[in-house]
């Protein structure tokens, strides 16, 4: 009887040192236009993913600017009004919120929780744009030899392109 | 395979290629048996993260897309057989099809099946937001899957599979991956069946060709 007291006590408290150490040295994985990289996750639990600034970049390689969120040319301006919800301070780390980015652009993301991963989709900018110039969106892929062929390597020449699979 | 090296044995000094791309998570374990059973000469890619499924929107195999020389789609996804070999199952006749792609490859942009540019915009959708997302789902099965979580993988397969109910791409690679019977409940067998009539694919709208007198 005392023992199963004393393995109830243990429990929540083995429990709370999890929690504990899970918070310090916690690890995220990102998965965004196919790019994986490993990123430290805050110490207070959210439901939506947080990143420092210095991993956002790393991950996504967009970078907060005056203008906005900007990766090359591309820049998305984050509301004023809502910036709190993108940006926190937790002493000298400044973090941010890549799911409300996410939203904010219509960019859809898988998330599993056994293995703390996130799987960033297309965003809008990125999916269907070729329906207006009807130009066929390019890709690059490896042959069995693993020699990269891009769709625009054919350029000059009619394309059938066929899907086919072994299963 | 040997189909498409007859077509392109034929038309390739035509200014034309065939670009065969192989979706299978497996990459070339999978993929690679079926490319080296014969010489094949056409450009022949494979695709294990299904990009080429995701960026044109594609719910089948075998699907095509026409692309003329200025990188422009002038027929969007259709079936494309190119034997008879499983005509049985889908009723599909390859001859009408293989005869519109000679006809492009002789004619170009004044053959009667290069669609114009209201009839394709009708044709091309673009991707539901559910689409999307069962791509991103799709994405991380796949990622989990490859790094040994297989089991793991299954609910966002089946994830991929609710948000997407007609892209039997992301069914039947995921049924290939598991024992589908076990881990799905079901099998491309059953799934066929519950389509009671309805075709497997969508059906192609070839012109009708006009006879020359």
């Amino acid at each position: 009887m005392s023992m199963l007291r004393s393995l109830l006590i243990l429990i929540p408290a083995c429990l709370a040192l999890a929690t504990v150490a899970r918070a310090e040295g916690a690890k995220q994985v990102i998965v965004y236009e196919g790019i994986v990289t490993e990123v430290a996750a805050p110490a207070e639990a959210s439901k939506d993913l947080w990143v420092t600034m210095k991993d956002l970049t790393r991950a996504t390689r967009f970078v907060l600017k005056p203008q906005g969120m900007c990766k090359d040319k591309l820049c998305f301006p984050i509301p004023k009004a809502r910036k709190s919800e993108f940006v926190a301070r937790r002493g000298k780390t400044q973090w941010f919120n890549l799911s409300e980015f996410a939203r904010l652009v219509r960019q859809p993301i898988a998330f599993d929780q056994n293995h703390s991963v996130w799987y960033f989709g297309a965003r809008q900018d990125q999916q269907s744009g070729y329906i207006e110039t009807l130009e066929a969106p390019d890709f690059k892929l490896p042959d069995l030899n693993g020699k990269l062929h891009s769709l625009s390597d054919f350029r000059g020449k009619k394309v059938l392109l066929v899907t086919w699979a072994s299963w | 395979m040997p189909g498409w090296q007859a077509l392109y044995s034929e038309l390739k000094g035509k200014n034309f290629e065939i670009i065969s791309v192989a979706q299978d998570t497996g990459g070339a374990k999978d993929a690679g048996p079926w490319i080296k059973k014969a010489p094949l000469d056409y450009t022949v890619l494979i695709d294990d993260q299904h990009l080429v499924t995701k960026i044109f929107n594609m719910v089948n195999v075998p699907t095509a897309v026409w692309i003329d020389e200025k990188g422009r789609i002038v027929r969007p996804n259709e079936v494309a057989y190119v034997d008879n070999r499983y005509k049985a199952l889908h009723g599909i006749d390859a001859a009408p099809y293989l005869d519109a792609i000679r006809d492009w490859v002789a004619n170009g942009e004044r053959s009667a099946f290069v669609l114009s540019e209201q009839e394709l915009k009708a044709r091309l959708s673009p991707a539901t937001n559910d689409r999307a997302l069962a791509d991103a789902e799709f994405g991380l099965a796949q990622y989990l899957y490859a790094k040994g979580h297989g089991q793991d993988a299954i609910p966002h397969f089946k994830e991929a599979q609710r948000l997407s109910p007609d892209n039997w791409n992301y069914k039947r690679q995921a049924w290939a991956l598991s024992d589908a019977e076990r881990d799905y409940g079901t099998n491309f067998g059953k799934e066929v069946q519950k389509l009671n009539g309805k075709p497997y694919y969508e059906p192609r709208k070839l012109p009708e060709v006009k006879k020359k007198d």
